[in-house]
């Protein structure tokens, strides 16, 4: 609270400050070699300022009391240099104060847990992919991650959060004449993190699916190279979470379709009179964006303005109806926040993220969209992502792939991808799986904003099948 | 406005770590960064920034095992409680058989990329540079993009007894600026001084770009010649440095360069090595863990000759470090930071007016490997791609997809720009490369704008 009156005495007509600690812990282990263990700790106050409605932000790790009083000096200075180029005041929607704590569930907090035991996790994994014969490397990761938040505006919200993440992943590489193949589990990129503890490391069965993984990532060096074709693509629920996050989740940011993040990442097809009127998808797909979602790394009390975790309804049967947003950015469409606002750290300034951005599950599992498919193509497993400026043009490359072929997945394929147009592409589902394949997955690095923040956002996806689709795009 | 924390004091933080009892090696790499940001939009300043931080991060060694600890704590106790914490990591984490050692003594001089207004440089002095970028744009057209000057200082100091300290400053502005029926245009610059920005021309030239790229039309995908320039050039060399010239990946077979030593891998008038001391590049003259960065030919003549080193693969490949490291623990291994491509002979203009069908591609978007071992990436255009039609740009196209190998492209090279300039593809890194102009380039797909 101090830090808001230093910016009030500086001239602020509203103030926030989030002191925030952050503490993380990662474990690298390849082919039962330790890569590298690394533990980190950074605190420190990142304070918003309004003055005469235009934004100001100045964050320091310094915490003393005279520091604190620059720092809001600064950010002060910043709104009034701000006003060099004149625009609209910035007004901001309406929020009740609040106060309270709040905590991420978790049963067994990861960072008690000793390193020794983490180690050989690692070790045993990597261990039991390097019994497959022509594997080259055999890596597997841990990553945990624990936030304390601490928010005071000065409209008299003060909250307090904390929130642990536990992720852990293995990697198979095989290599041969020109190729380099890989399979990871039970996601690529280091594998599954959630708002959990312990616990949720010790559920992913990294051990029991090494074999596996290792057997599929030598197999792919023999396999065929993906056609290139247009056909019915079947896809699981890691890379439906990763096409639900770019071809989705950021196009409905409102910053973005405001043109806040035009330099950067772009903006976005999405206008904001498409509300009620864009039928972006089928009507099997529904998105809804829930900050409430245990285990979700999206989750939390309140956001960085501290407004209220909340569900919000993004895509009904098909048709847009709501934005994320911050209450800068809800008070233009005259609306109240959908509470998106968070910050990487002390250091940035909350930016509209997304919070659990999910597709609602419908019937049915994998097995049996496979099993109700002809012929296509079913792909697994995130590589690469790529979208165009305005959210349009995207292409993905997969892992793995297999032939489906009377409702029976058939030949194996090596370098899969695909490619299309969100909206063409997401009113083609025409199956979208239920809950028993539906998984809340975490994207842990999702970058948005200058300076550049990394945000840990989740996606709940089930398996989905898309018809029409441009498969085996090549160089 | 903070200053500089300087070589004495950081000595003194720093001993308290590498005087930690029951170590045998301790190495201490030190941080300190301030800097603002005023970024616009809608030719309005809607999102300004300032900070501070500092990092203390501190590799203990207990035998051939290593652990990695840090801190923002900036004083002798954050240090030592990093150490602490470090030291606990490796008394339980498994031998890595890599490890080499920490770096000997190796005085390196300062590289002078310090400019103190750069460092001291206020929100006034930005917004007033951004107020003359947007004045450049014409009716109807407005501007986003960002104006950041950063100032740092990087010190290693290790129980071996070397020690370096080097202070930089970088200054850098980037613009989108749109309007008219879909026009869009793009400009950038990076210097370690502000005074090298120029905020009114890069304005200008974004704006140019803008009115120039009006109603564009639809192109079929397919492949054509292009011209790329300087910022599209980056992307490529960006993405090789990534994905080929790292020691690890390279000594692992994982690198698209992997056995390729000594081999033609483009025409010969691609030439491509790393200087950090170069003049017209930024960064440090040491690398992460107290080793002189030097120049390194990477592609020479179009020869692949080798890739850069820190000094675990240094070890692994029985080398030399070429000074390369990233800070530790890093599993993917040393990278080219300050890359250079050596220019021609060719004004864009000769590259335009020397194509009959092709076109011209101001800058590439989100792009990202599609086949690292055949280094095959796939983006997307964007800000100013046009058509050109017997030698003179015809018309703006709306911006396509490619999926293509970039040692192909590098293969293709018929016209190298005599012109270079400096782009950051990643954080972190910074390439000086010139326009190219490439025979044949694949398109795989289109947007709708």
């Amino acid at each position: 609270m101090r830090a808001v009156q230093a910016a009030k005495a500086a001239g602020a007509d509203y103030a926030d400050a989030r002191v925030v600690s952050d503490g993380s812990e990662s474990i690298t282990v390849r082919n039962q070699t330790m890569e590298g263990i690394h533990r980190s700790a950074s605190e420190g106050i990142g304070l918003r300022v309004l003055v005469n409605g235009y934004w100001g932000f100045a964050a320091t790790a310094r915490l003393e009391p005279e520091d604190i009083e620059r720092t809001a000096s600064v950010a002060a200075e910043i709104a009034r240099a701000a006003s060099r180029l004149p625009m609209e005041p910035v007004r901001l929607a309406e929020v009740e104060p609040v106060s309270g704590t709040w905590h991420s569930p978790m049963q067994e907090d990861p960072f008690n847990v000793p390193l020794e035991e983490k180690i050989a996790l690692l070790m045993e994994a990597t261990r039991r992919m390097q019994s497959v014969d022509g594997l080259a490397f055999a890596e597997g990761g841990i990553d945990l991650y624990r936030r304390r938040t601490f928010l005071a505006t000065s409209e008299g919200t003060a909250v307090e959060q904390t929130t642990v993440h536990s992720g852990a992943g293995i990697e198979a590489v095989a290599l041969g004449d020109g190729e380099l193949q890989r399979r990871s589990f039970p996601n690529s990129f280091r594998g599954h993190v959630a708002a959990a503890g312990w616990e949720h490391v010790q559920k992913l069965g990294l051990i029991e699916e090494a074999e596996r993984t290792a057997t599929e990532a030598v197999e792919l060096l023999s396999a065929k190279e993906c056609p290139s074709e247009v056909t019915t693509l079947v896809i699981d629920s890691g890379q439906l979470e990763l096409q639900i996050h770019e071809s989705i989740g950021h196009p409905v940011e409102l910053d973005r379709v405001l043109g806040m993040e035009e330099a950067y990442a772009g903006s976005s097809f999405v206008r904001p009179e498409d509300r009620g009127r864009l039928r972006y998808a089928s009507d099997l797909v529904s998105i809804t964006a829930d900050a409430t979602l245990p285990g979700g790394l999206g989750s939390f009390g309140w956001d960085d303005e501290g407004v209220p975790a909340q569900r919000v309804p993004i895509i009904v049967d098909g048709v847009f109806e709501n934005f994320l947003s911050s209450r800068e950015t809800a008070r233009l469409l005259g609306l109240p926040s959908s509470g998106a606002m968070r910050a990487d750290g002390w250091q940035n300034l909350p930016l509209i993220r997304m919070t659990n951005v999910s597709i609602e599950p419908r019937e049915g599992s994998l097995a049996d969209i496979i099993g109700d498919t002809e012929d296509g193509i079913f792909m697994a497993t995130n590589t690469s992502w790529s979208i165009d400026d305005h959210r349009v043009n995207f292409q993905f490359g997969c892992e793995i792939a297999w032939r489906i072929k009377g409702g029976r997945l058939t030949e194996m394929y090596r370098n899969p991808n695909y490619t299309g147009i969100t909206t063409e592409f997401w009113r083609s589902c025409d199956a979208v799986g239920g809950r028993e394949d539906w998984t809340l997955w975490g994207t842990p690095n999702c970058g948005k904003g200058q300076p550049g923040q990394v945000a840990r956002v989740g996606h709940g996806a089930a398996p989905a099948r898309f018809r029409k689709v441009q498969v085996g795009v090549r160089g | 406005m903070p200053g500089l924390v300087g070589p004495d004091e950081v000595r003194r933080v720093a001993q308290a770590a590498l005087e930690i009892p029951g170590a045998d090696g301790v190495e201490v790499l030190f941080l300190h960064e301030w800097g603002g940001l005023t970024r616009f939009a809608s030719s309005s300043i809607h999102q300004s920034t300032w900070r501070e931080d500092t990092a203390i991060r501190v590799r203990v060694v207990s035998g051939d095992r290593v652990g990695v600890a840090a801190s923002n704590e900036l004083s002798p106790k954050g240090a030592r409680r990093a150490a602490e914490s470090a030291r606990e990591i490796a008394g339980v984490s498994s031998p890595d058989p890599l490890f080499p050692g920490l770096a000997p003594p190796d005085p390196i001089e300062d590289a002078g990329r310090y400019d103190e207004g750069t460092a001291a440089a206020t929100p006034r002095i930005r917004a007033e540079a951004v107020a003359d970028l947007v004045a450049a744009c014409p009716e109807g057209f407005v501007a986003a993009g960002a104006y950041e000057t950063v100032a740092s200082e990087v010190a290693v100091a290790n129980t071996e007894g070397q020690f370096c300290w080097a202070p930089s400053t970088q200054a850098s502005i980037t613009t989108v600026v749109g309007g008219g029926e879909g026009g869009s245009g793009f400009a950038e610059r990076f210097a370690p001084r502000m005074q090298d920005l120029d905020p009114a021309g890069i304005g200008r030239r974004a704006a140019d770009k803008a009115v120039a790229s009006i109603r564009p039309k639809d192109l079929e995908p397919g492949r054509y010649p292009v011209v790329l320039e300087p910022s599209a050039v980056s992307t490529l060399v960006g993405f090789l440095a990534w994905i080929g010239f790292g020691g690890r990946v390279l000594a692992e077979g994982r690198s698209c360069l992997s056995g390729k030593e000594g081999q033609p891998v483009a025409v010969p008038s691609i030439t491509i090595f790393d200087d950090a001391s170069a003049p017209g590049t930024l960064g440090l003259p040491f690398d992460f863990e107290g080793v002189r960065r030097a120049r390194v030919d990477l592609i020479r003549d179009g020869v692949f000759l080798d890739g850069v080193y820190d000094r675990r693969t240094a070890k692994q490949t029985g080398k030399a470090s070429t000074g390369h490291a990233l800070p530790a623990p890093n599993p993917e291994g040393p990278l080219p930071l300050n890359l250079f491509m050596r220019p021609g002979e060719h004004a864009l203009e000769d590259m335009i007016a020397g194509t009959e069908r092709g076109l011209l591609i101001t800058r590439f978007h989100y792009s990202n490997v599609v086949h690292p071992v055949e280094s095959t990436i796939t983006g997307m255009t964007r800000d100013g791609t046009f058509w050109i039609e017997g030698g003179e740009i015809a018309h703006p196209v709306k911006n396509l997809r490619f999926t293509q190998s970039i040692l192909e492209a590098l293969a293709q090279v018929s016209m190298v720009g005599r012109e270079t300039e400096l782009a950051s593809e990643f954080f972190y890194s910074a390439s000086r490369v010139p326009a190219l102009k490439v025979g044949s380039f694949n398109f795989s797909g289109r947007s709708d704008h």
